[in-house]
């Protein structure tokens, strides 16, 4: 009877110190690789986890999101390594704030109307005009939403006020409106060419014209305050013109800018 | 120190690290920002918007949940039949299920691909991007809370009080409703509230259903996340109300709901 | 007339019974807990479904199994009173007996319930609730509940045992009155055969799921067929062996004496007699009279029922005798001390084991 309560005890502090070790900062020993936090735009998740199984000097871990939730973590005090961003405003921003270090372009994108595969009701811009037809965009505040308010910002005032109202849901980013997509919810919406690769032939894009097509700029930073800045340089160089480069054009998007 | 008083204070301990850790985040919302400026961040269009259309659909998917869930949990209590035990525990599914699944899950039923996708819009019946949708969605998450809750109230009812109703003539439908549901009213009541709260909070299932659209889709904890990443205040602000309001809610429910301790005579 | 015939699976055994009850005979169940008693009752009642059952409520078919006839409760017009009464807690008790009162309007409702509270003398606590009501109160609730409908059977599961001794008694005799004047079938359920003696006409003896005797009272503590009814009955039960002596039968009682019977009888038996057949003397006092029975023993109590005392003795078994006050007292009885308990041969009954 009287180890029964010992026994408990034992297992409870066993218990909390495996907790407290898991959050730990734990560079690991000789041997065993540093961790690596990466904070990445939603568009990004294909090519990052691609790259991220090529990179060497440390085990990347991610967190994809809109890219604007992820620059307001960081500005309540998360610290990532790295922070990659669907646009150039967003980690400038953060740069300009003091909390990343002086942020590089490493991709470019484009934005398209995309569409269901089978059925779908739209087939160009002009057909998201008529009342009915079901848009879902990304929230204004997420990268992939301000490119699709820029486009439709350059279209006449009456077309653009049309489709605008055919905006069913604007959503955190753009992982909802490909998915709203995919089920036949959404009669079109705007996502990045990537994301329409990635759907494996659900979703079918149609090609905004040039004119249209806003100046899609991925841009990276390491940030202030990082555990590995080393790595995080070595990561984002990579990104520049290495596996993570070469990951992203495998994805479909357009090279980083010389 | 005595077994006893050694015990005693384990618990104590307990207690104290369960209550600091809930109540923490909900202490920080409120006192991250004054209250001044949570009252400033309130005023806006798109806030009021979010808490009305929360309110609105939470109630109407309570009213939903009551008129559906407590005749089921009257036939689950009183009616021993094969497959109760399935039925039950597909009442309960939605329990374990993650909200953002949950919306998968309506979306291939009930989506325009959909199971139903086909019956639906012959209906003329529109789900994802409408309020329905959000409705939907909630009464399929908050419903466990509430069945869970009325099944344990009306099984705890003394059988033989029912049989004392069906002696005395009155058929099933009476016994229901002048013995069943004045006797479990306080289980009721408090199912029915954890059912709000549940609803009040529903964010995975709304946003991947019914997606998010200010004024008809974006409820609260919707208009929250989207807040977020630009006006935090506005977020926090909201939050606040939020947690205010649920806080409210239970605290209304609470003596309705009992709060008897075990072995009362010893504190 | 009430006809009942049932088969049911009931734990270790099988509950196999039947009754029938004229329209103003009431009928008393008696029988240890777990004997099925209150199964049948729940079967009259339609409130159990047997595997096999009959049941018949004067030219009404309430149950057949074999014919797929099974009226619910509401459609049978039983007047059940629960062993814990079953009363609504959240109405009041003119509401309570107002239940089973439909059709009528809520004035006449009211008004037949307070009638029918007032006959049972509890005009006064009309507006009260259950939990505010003392036991004996609540009892006459639940009667005034059941008979509200005009019922055709009239069911009572245990309708005393829930009471306290003072209050007993009183109930007893409104109990007696009201069954008399109810003129329907009436079913007692008790496990206790003074209250089955006091309230029945006959009484029906079940143990393990089968009725082993029906009588009145007085047969079945005059003849009872087998020792469980002999002891259910009041009775002293001595086990032992018979064999013939003379023209009597003489028993070898387990743990020593023996006793002479009239009866015929030989292998196992028990032997029973009246404690009211049962004489005391002090040891001194000796008589030679081989038709007597005489049995050492020794007194473990002594307890005053009304004008007659009852006094617990242990001989070669337990044994009990009554006596009057004034025999007891003249022989200064009190626990410990020893006496001879003395018993005529006709007086002992054989039955077999």
């Amino acid at each position: 009877m009287k180890t029964r309560p010992a026994a408990a005890a034992t297992a409870l502090a066993l218990l909390v110190g495996g907790a407290a070790g898991c959050g730990a900062n734990d560079n690991g020993g000789a041997g065993s690789k540093p961790r690596l936090t990466v904070s990445a735009a939603t568009s990004l998740k294909r090519a990052f986890t691609a790259y991220g199984g090529d990179f060497r000097s440390a085990q990347a871990r991610f967190s994809f999101a809109g890219s604007d939730e992820l620059a307001a973590q960081i500005r309540q005090g998360v610290r990532p390594d790295v922070f990659a961003a669907a646009n150039t405003k967003l980690p400038d921003q953060l740069h300009r704030e003091g909390l990343v270090g002086r942020p590089v372009v490493f991709a470019g994108n484009r934005l398209v109307l995309a569409v269901p595969a089978h059925g779908a009701r739209v087939r160009s811009l002009a057909d998201l005009a008529p009342h009915g037809i079901k848009l879902a965009v990304g929230a204004p505040g997420v990268p992939v939403g301000s490119y699709t308010r820029e486009v439709l910002g350059r279209l006449p005032a009456g077309e653009s006020k049309a489709i605008l109202a055919n905006v069913r849901s604007n959503e955190p980013d753009v992982a909802g409106v490909v998915g709203k997509l995919g089920q036949g919810a959404a009669d079109a919406g705007f996502v990045y060419v990537t994301d329409v690769v990635a759907t494996r032939g659900r979703v079918r894009s149609i090609e905004l014209p040039k004119a249209l097509q806003p100046d899609v700029r991925y841009g990276a930073a390491v940030v202030r305050g990082a555990k590995q800045p080393t790595q995080a340089r070595a990561f984002v160089r990579g990104l520049r013109g290495g596996q993570g480069q070469k990951a992203l054009l495998r994805a479909g998007f357009e090279p980083a800018p010389k | 120190m005595s077994r006893g008083a050694a015990f005693t204070a384990l618990l104590t301990a307990a207690l104290a690290v369960v209550l600091t850790f809930l109540a923490l985040p909900l202490v920080a919302i409120f006192l991250d920002v004054g209250p001044g400026r949570l009252v400033a961040s309130l005023d806006d269009q798109g806030s009021v918007e979010a808490l009305v259309l929360s309110l609105r659909v939470t109630l109407v998917a309570l009213a939903v949940i009551v008129a559906l869930g407590t005749p089921t949990a009257w036939l689950l209590a009183t009616r021993s039949f094969r497959g109760r035990t399935l039925a039950i525990t597909l009442v309960e599914l939605p329990l374990v299920v993650p909200p953002a699944v949950a919306g998968i899950g309506l979306l291939a039923a009930l989506g325009p691909r959909g199971l139903l996708g086909p019956a639906l819009d012959r209906a003329g019946v529109e789900l994802v991007f409408q309020t329905a949708g959000v409705v939907v969605a909630l009464v399929f998450v908050a419903s466990p809370f509430y069945i869970r809750q009325a099944l344990a109230a009306f099984t705890a009812l003394d059988p033989t009080v029912i049989e004392a109703s069906r002696t005395l003539g009155a058929g099933d439908a009476r016994t229901f409703a002048r013995v069943g549901l004045p006797g479990a009213r306080a289980g009721l009541v408090a199912g029915g509230a954890l059912a709000w709260g549940r609803a009040l909070g529903e964010f995975g299932a709304t946003l991947v259903f019914a997606g998010s659209l200010g004024g008809v889709t974006q409820t609260a904890p919707l208009a929250i996340y989207g807040r977020f990443a630009d006006d935090f205040t506005g977020a926090l602000a909201l939050s606040a109300v939020l947690v205010a309001v649920s806080g409210a809610i239970l605290l209304a429910v609470k003596p309705a709901g009992g709060g008897r301790v075990l072995g009362d005579a010893r504190a | 007339m009430l006809a009942l015939d049932a088969r049911a699976r009931l734990g270790d055994f099988d509950l196999d019974a039947a009754l029938a009850v004229p329209g103003g005979e009431c009928l008393a169940l008696v029988g240890p807990s777990g004997a099925g008693k209150s199964t049948l009752l729940r079967v009259a009642a339609g409130l159990l479904r047997p595997q096999y059952g009959v049941v018949r409520c004067g030219d009404q078919l309430w149950l057949d199994t074999a014919g797929g006839v099974d009226l619910p409760p509401d459609r049978r017009r039983v007047g059940f009173l629960f062993q814990d009464y079953a009363l609504f807690g959240h109405l009041s008790a003119w509401r309570n007996v107002a239940y089973g009162l439909a059709g009528s309007g809520r004035a006449e409702r009211r008004r037949r319930a307070h009638e029918l509270l007032e006959r049972f003398d509890l005009l006064d606590r009309a507006d009260a609730r259950p939990a505010t009501l003392s036991g004996g109160e609540r009892q006459r609730v639940a009667l005034a509940r059941a008979l509200a409908r005009d019922p055709a059977v009239l069911l009572l599961d245990e309708p005393l045992s829930a009471l306290d001794a003072s209050t007993r008694s009183r109930a007893s005799r409104e109990l007696l009155e009201l069954i008399g004047t109810a003129r329907v079938p009436t079913v007692v359920v008790t496990h206790d055969f003074e209250q089955a003696a006091l309230l029945a006409d006959r009484i029906a003896v079940l143990a393990s799921g089968a009725i082993v005797q029906t009588g009145t009272a007085s047969e079945l503590a005059a003849r009872p067929r087998s020792a469980f009814v002999a002891d259910l009955t009041g009775a002293v039960v001595l086990l032992g062996t018979a064999g013939r002596d003379g023209d009597l039968t003489r028993v070898d009682l387990e743990g020593g004496g023996s006793v002479a019977s009239t009866d015929e009888a030989t292998g196992p038996v028990a032997a029973t007699v009246h404690p009211w057949e049962v004489t005391l003397e002090r040891e001194a006092a000796r008589h030679e009279d081989s038709a007597r029975n005489r049995l050492g023993v020794e007194v473990t109590s002594v307890t005053t029922v009304g004008n007659r005392v009852r006094v617990g003795l242990l001989g070669p078994q337990p044994m009990a005798a009554e006596l009057t006050g004034a025999a007891a007292a003249g022989l200064a009885l009190a626990p410990g001390v020893r006496a001879v308990a003395v018993f005529k041969a006709t007086a002992t009954r054989l039955v077999n084991r």
